[in-house]
Formats: C-alpha cells, sequence, structure tokens
C-alpha cells in the first residue's frame, strides 16, 4: 500500500519548469483569489483567463511525471522538514481538482448574478482560491505538519463560503460545522502528538519505514481516523452535512460535495496504510458503518422533499461505496489482484463522483434559481419548460447509479471483481442495494419533473454557459468510464 | 533549585485546572470569558516554564489577547448599545444527558491517559513527575465533556480553546518542545484563534438576526440526537 501512495525515493530531481508549475499549481488559486476580491469579476472570461495558468500547471506536472516518474521536493526550514511528493495519484486528484475548481469559478459569476444581491459575495473569491490551494496541497503533501496546514486552511475556508448566504438556518449550520471540524483537527492533532512523541519524526516516508503495530499506533489511528471521519462525513458523523448544503450557495455545495470531503477521505486512507498495515477489525468497522451508510444515506434521499437534501444525502450513501472498500484496501490476507482492483475503482470511484456531483448540485442549483422552488414538487412541469437542466441532472445520475458505460459503472465493475476474488459476498449485497436505492431516489425526482398537471409559472431565465459548465462537468463523469485506461495507468503508480 | 522548579510547576498545573474548569462551568458568561483570559495567561506562563519562549509570545498574542477581544466581541462588550447583550446562560439539560456526557468524559479521560503513559513509559528518559502534562488530561477531558454537554454556542467555542490548549499541552508533554512540535502548536493556536474570530462573528451575526434564543439551540432540536 505505501508503495501506491508514492512514500518512496525518487529516480529523477524536478526541473526548473516543473518547480514553477508546482509553485503556480499551490499559490496561483490563492493570489487569483485576492485580486477578485479587488476587483469581483461580473462576466466569465475574466475567469476564464485567470484560470489558463492554473491549468496549463497542471498539464505541466502531469507531463512532468510521465517523464520522470515520483517527484520529490524538501524543505528545512528552521529545523523542520516540510516535503511534498508528487506521483500518479497526486497527479490524478491535482487535474481533478483544478477542472472542478476552474468549473465552479466560471459558474459563479452568472449564478451571482442571478440571485438577489449580497453584501458578502466578494468574500467568495478568496475562499475558493484557499480552498483550491489547500486542496492542491493535501494531494502532494508527504508529511503530518504540511498535511494538518492543509487540512485546516481547507476546513476553515469551506466553512467561511458556507456561511456567505448568510440566512439564520446557514449560519446555524455553519457553527456547528466549525464547531465540529475544528474538534475534528483537534484529534487529529492528538493523534500526530502521539506519533511524534512515539517515533519523533512527522515526515510519511520515514513513518512507513518505522511504525510497528502496537497501542501507541492503534490510539494514534483511531484519533486521527475519529477526526477525519467526522471531517469527511463518514456515517455516523453525517449528521452536519445535509444542513449545510441546504442553504449554502450553489457552487460552494459543488466544490464541497465534489472535493472538500475527499480530501479527509484521502488523508484517513493515506495514514491508515501507514498506522494500520494489514489489521482486520478497523476496516471492517468502517465497512459495516460504510454498508449502514449505503442504506441509511439512500433511504435518506428517497424520503426527503428538498432537492438539496436529496443531493446532499445521495453523497453519504456514495461515501459508503469507498468505506466499504478499505478491508480489501487494508485487510490482511487479501491476494495482489483483488487489492489492485479494489484500488483502482476505489479512486475511479471517487474521481467519478466527484465530477457528478459537482454536476448534479450545479444542476439542482440550476433548476432551483429557474423554479424559485426548493422542494421536488416544485419540480412539477419543469421536463417540458427546462430540459438541458434535467438532462444533466439524468447525465449525473447515471455515474452515481453505476450504468454502463459511466465512470461509476467501471469503477464498480473493478470493484464487484475485487469483492468476488475476495469472495467477500456482503460487500456484493451493499453494492448491489446502494444501486437499487440510489435508482429509486433518482427516479422518484424524475416523477416529480415530469408532472404536467401542474400550474405554469414563470421562470427565471439562466445566465449563459452555466448549464454548459454543469452539462461538460457531467460528461467528464461520464466519460471517464469509456476513456478509464488513461486513469488507470496514472493510478498504478509504477510506469505509465 | 530543583525542588522550587516543582513547586512552581505544580503550582501552574494547578492554576491551569482549576480556570479551566472555571471558564468551562461557571454561568456567568462575562466571568466565564475572563477566566479564559486568566487560562490563557497560565498557558504563556507554562510555555516560558517548559522553554518554549516562541510559543509563549504566540500563546500570549493570539490566545490571550486576540482570542479574548473575540470573546468579549461576541458578548457584546465593545458596543453595547447595537444588539442585545449576553449575561448568563442556564443550564437546563435533563440528568441523563449530563451523565451521559460524564462517562464520555471519563472514557476519553482513560483512554488518553493510557494511551499517554504507553508512550511516557517507552520514552528514553523517564519522567517522575510531569504535572503540566497531568493537567492536560485533566484539561482536555473535562473541555470535552464540557464541549458535549452545553448547547449555548458561545460555551461550546469556549470548551474548544480550552480543549485545544489542552492538547498542546499534550503535544508538548507527549513530544517535548522540538522544532516540529513548536510548529505544530503554532499552526494549531493560529487556527484556534481564526476559528474562534470565525465564531464570535456568527455569535454576533445570529444575535443579530434571531435574538438570544437562537444561541441556546445548536442547530434543530430534532438533530440533536447524536
Amino acid at each position: 500500500m505505501i508503495w501506491r501512495f508514492g512514500l518512496f525515493e525518487s529516480t529523477f530531481a524536478p526541473l526548473v519548469s516543473t518547480h514553477w508549475a508546482l509553485c503556480i499549481a499551490l499559490g496561483f488559486p490563492f493570489l487569483m483569489g485576492l485580486l477578485a476580491a479587488l476587483f469581483p469579476p461580473k462576466r466569465m472570461w475574466p475567469v476564464a483567463l485567470a484560470c489558463l495558468p492554473v491549468l496549463a500547471s497542471g498539464w505541466v506536472l502531469l507531463s512532468a511525471y510521465d517523464q520522470a516518474g515520483l517527484l520529490r521536493w524538501q524543505w528545512d526550514v528552521a529545523g523542520v522538514s516540510l516535503s511534498l511528493r508528487l506521483n500518479g495519484l497526486s497527479v490524478l486528484l491535482l487535474l481533478t481538482t483544478q477542472w472542478i475548481g476552474v468549473a465552479a469559478a466560471l459558474y459563479t459569476p452568472g449564478s451571482l448574478r442571478l440571485s438577489e444581491p449580497q453584501p458578502l459575495s466578494r468574500w467568495l473569491w478568496p475562499l475558493m482560491g484557499v480552498l483550491l490551494s489547500a486542496l492542491s496541497l493535501i494531494w502532494l503533501a508527504s508529511d503530518l505538519l504540511t498535511l494538518y496546514v492543509a487540512l485546516e486552511l481547507m476546513g476553515l475556508s469551506a466553512v467561511g463560503m458556507l456561511l456567505l448566504s448568510g440566512k439564520v438556518a446557514a449560519l446555524l449550520a455553519g457553527m456547528r460545522y466549525l464547531l465540529l471540524a475544528l474538534v475534528g483537527s483537534l484529534a487529529y492533532l492528538l493523534g500526530v502528538a502521539l506519533i511524534l512523541g512515539h517515533w519523533g519524526r512527522l515526515d510519511l516516508q520515514g513513518l512507513a519505514a518505522v511504525v510497528e503495530p502496537g497501542p501507541v499506533a492503534w490510539i494514534a489511528a483511531a484519533l486521527i481516523g475519529a477526526g477525519l471521519a467526522l471531517k469527511a462525513a463518514l456515517f455516523p458523523m453525517h449528521g452536519w452535512l445535509s444542513p449545510v448544503h441546504g442553504n449554502a450557495w450553489t457552487p460552494v455545495s459543488a466544490l464541497h460535495a465534489a472535493l472538500v470531503i475527499k480530501a479527509s477521505l484521502f488523508m484517513l486512507l493515506q495514514l491508515w496504510s501507514i498506522l494500520l498495515p494489514d489489521t482486520f477489525y478497523a476496516p471492517r468497522v468502517i465497512a459495516l458503518l460504510g454498508m449502514l451508510a449505503i442504506v441509511w444515506g439512500g433511504l435518506l434521499a428517497w424520503r426527503t422533499d428538498s432537492l438539496k437534501t436529496l443531493v446532499a444525502s445521495s453523497t453519504v450513501a456514495q461515501l459508503g461505496y469507498l468505506m466499504v472498500v478499505f478491508p480489501l484496501l487494508l485487510g490482511p490476507d487479501i491476494a495482489p489482484l483483488p487489492r489492485a482492483l479494489a484500488w483502482e475503482g476505489f479512486w475511479l470511484q471517487l474521481i467519478g463522483h466527484a465530477f457528478a456531483k459537482a454536476a448534479m448540485f450545479m444542476a439542482a442549483g440550476n433548476l432551483i434559481l429557474a423554479t424559485g422552488e426548493s422542494t421536488l414538487k416544485g419540480l412539477a412541469g419543469t421536463s417540458r419548460r427546462l430540459p438541458l437542466s434535467l438532462l444533466i441532472f439524468g447525465v449525473a445520475s447515471v455515474t452515481l447509479m453505476g450504468l454502463p458505460p459511466s465512470s461509476g459503472f467501471t469503477a464498480k465493475w473493478l470493484l464487484l471483481e475485487a469483492m468476488l476474488i475476495s469472495q467477500q459476498w456482503w460487500a456484493v449485497a451493499a453494492l448491489l442495494t446502494g444501486t437499487l436505492l440510489t435508482a429509486a431516489y433518482v427516479f422518484r425526482m424524475f416523477r416529480y419533473s415530469f408532472d404536467d398537471s401542474a400550474p405554469r409559472h414563470h421562470y427565471q431565465p439562466l445566465a449563459p454557459g452555466m448549464d454548459l459548465i454543469a452539462l461538460s462537468l457531467a460528461l467528464t463523469a461520464f466519460g471517464l468510464g469509456l476513456l478509464a485506461h488513461f486513469t488507470l495507468a496514472l493510478m498504478r503508480g509504477g510506469g505509465v | 533549585m530543583i525542588a522550587s522548579f516543582d513547586a512552581l510547576e505544580i503550582l501552574l498545573a494547578l492554576g491551569l485546572t482549576v480556570t479551566a474548569l472555571a471558564c468551562l462551568f461557571d454561568r456567568h458568561l462575562v466571568r466565564a470569558c475572563c477566566f479564559f483570559v486568566a487560562f490563557a495567561l497560565a498557558m504563556t506562563l507554562a510555555w516560558w516554564q517548559l522553554g518554549a519562549p516562541w510559543l509563549a509570545a504566540v500563546e500570549l498574542l493570539l490566545g490571550a489577547v486576540l482570542t479574548g477581544l473575540c470573546f468579549f466581541y461576541a458578548l457584546g462588550r465593545f458596543f453595547p448599545g447595537v444588539s442585545s447583550s449576553l449575561e448568563r446562560d442556564s443550564f437546563n439539560e435533563p440528568w441523563s444527558r449530563s451523565f451521559a456526557r460524564l462517562l464520555l468524559a471519563l472514557a476519553w479521560f482513560v483512554m488518553v491517559g493510557a494511551a499517554i503513559r504507553y508512550v511516557i513509559t517507552d520514552m528514553v528518559y523517564s519522567p517522575d513527575e510531569q504535572p503540566l502534562l497531568l493537567a492536560g488530561v485533566m484539561i482536555t477531558a473535562s473541555a470535552l465533556g464540557a464541549f458535549a454537554l452545553h448547547r449555548h454556542l458561545l460555551r461550546r467555542l469556549l470548551a474548544f480553546n480550552i480543549l485545544g490548549s489542552g492538547v498542546f499541552m499534550l503535544l508538548a508533554g507527549v513530544a517535548g518542545t522540538s522544532a516540529s512540535a513548536q510548529a505544530l502548536i503554532t499552526v494549531g493556536l493560529c487556527i484556534a484563534w481564526l476559528g474562534s474570530m470565525l465564531g464570535a462573528l456568527l455569535i454576533r451575526q445570529l444575535l443579530h438576526l434571531e435574538g438570544v434564543d437562537a444561541l441556546g439551540r445548536d442547530g434543530n432540536p430534532k438533530e440533536n440526537a447524536t
């Protein structure tokens, strides 16, 4: 598991152009966010112009990895060593972050222009910039201090963004999220303290070499796991998720559900693969909770009346699929083939869900903005007047349901294969139940939208491009299934 | 010399624990905030005592001054006329809930104590007396209990800050005051301050929009099953 995360020595030193690309990938979103706070963009093209260097830096980093394999950076600042690494998985997650971030940024001017004017809206830009920079740092960081800094920056900026809508419900939900996120990070910090006290180092590569199973590793893993699970909204601690999304702005919800939650999950898997290699019980507990999450999240999404709660609850269920894979990734006595399949399926599912969920939130935001109603019943008659938004919602749900040829299908195919080889029948059952429940709540939403008997009311026209951005995200999630060999080659870690 | 050193440390540990408990459980909110500032000053002394002057400076600036200002701002002490200011809150929790939270705090106490016991015995030096570490365990346990028990948002923010200081104290006790540990604690202090500032702004905004009642319930009462 360790080599898959790229925690080994690199062969080549990074080139100068790669250094520049790294600086731009990490710093540019933040700088552009500050600039946008001073001069808030009203149109899409200045945002697009500002996003070009970020996308270019991602491209340069991808080609650098293609040529040189794993790359490492290390600095010593006042006796503290900080290190970054770039392997196939981090490149992939970095590109995902950049594309979804750019899509959300492009979506924002139109969405802000159409909703009622807000005094705080200019603060969205710097917070979004900090969020994207912190996320990029999380995928690259390979020591616990950098991870902690990035995690905290990401958490605080995410809370700030969710609060901007300024309604009382949003403030209450946001305050709760703030307190839980802060306490979660303290649990993480306590785990790190135990690690630092016992093994005296913070770099992941060195820790992977010296950590041995024992009470300290178990307690540290439990503390870190509890803190990160709280931030990732893993099943029993998902209560804060739906209220937070219910009142947030659309691009904020899209970024949060697609990326912020995944970052905590990524850290959890990475740190547990160092602290708890080949343990039996801890991954089983996560998997059991994941099965409950699939059922409970699906039921919540099926029973709800609000469109945003439906999308948010479906996130809880979709995270359940990822949790169910934990025993295959971390458990003992798993043959190499199912482990490799589970690894590829896990990340493909995560990335596919990120694109699909961002598209789904944008489609839901478009529907809510156009109809002015946030309930499912308010969607009546939209099939005639807003077919494109519904189509985007449909394409995104195809990925969530795992119908071919979407990335959800490819990911679930890989996961099913791994589960069948290692004979984990309960996981297979959970996967199939989840698919049925997803179909149930998606079709329930469509049933309301095809109801033509409703009285016609006025629809707010959308800004140009808002549908196109969401559509391109949904089609990316769809197309990743057909072009899965690119992503899988990157994820295999070794050579392309 | 060593004996006097130890006495000072024990005195500090006692002071920390007492101010923390007073801050967590005093019903009068202004007094609780004053106790918080006293606690932060005691933490400053403790960092100095542990041989980390940099941390002492950061704690004094961020912990005592800036976070203290955040709390008094949230209480409405700066602009008394603008909106209603807060005085005190009441505990009207059912006994079952309080008992469950007490059990939670005790379980936490036992777990962290056991972990630290394990780490400390494995380390090269053998500390005979570590009153500050003990104080850290006590403070984290009681702060976690208070965080779970209280529903008032300002109290939860206070409990989070105390919990943070306790965790930093544990970190310094377990890992020493090496450069990495100091860096971690500095980052933690900055984050705690930013979080407190965000929380204070939120509390003011909620008071402005909804009045004092909004702070008593944390979110929707239905969702408070956890």
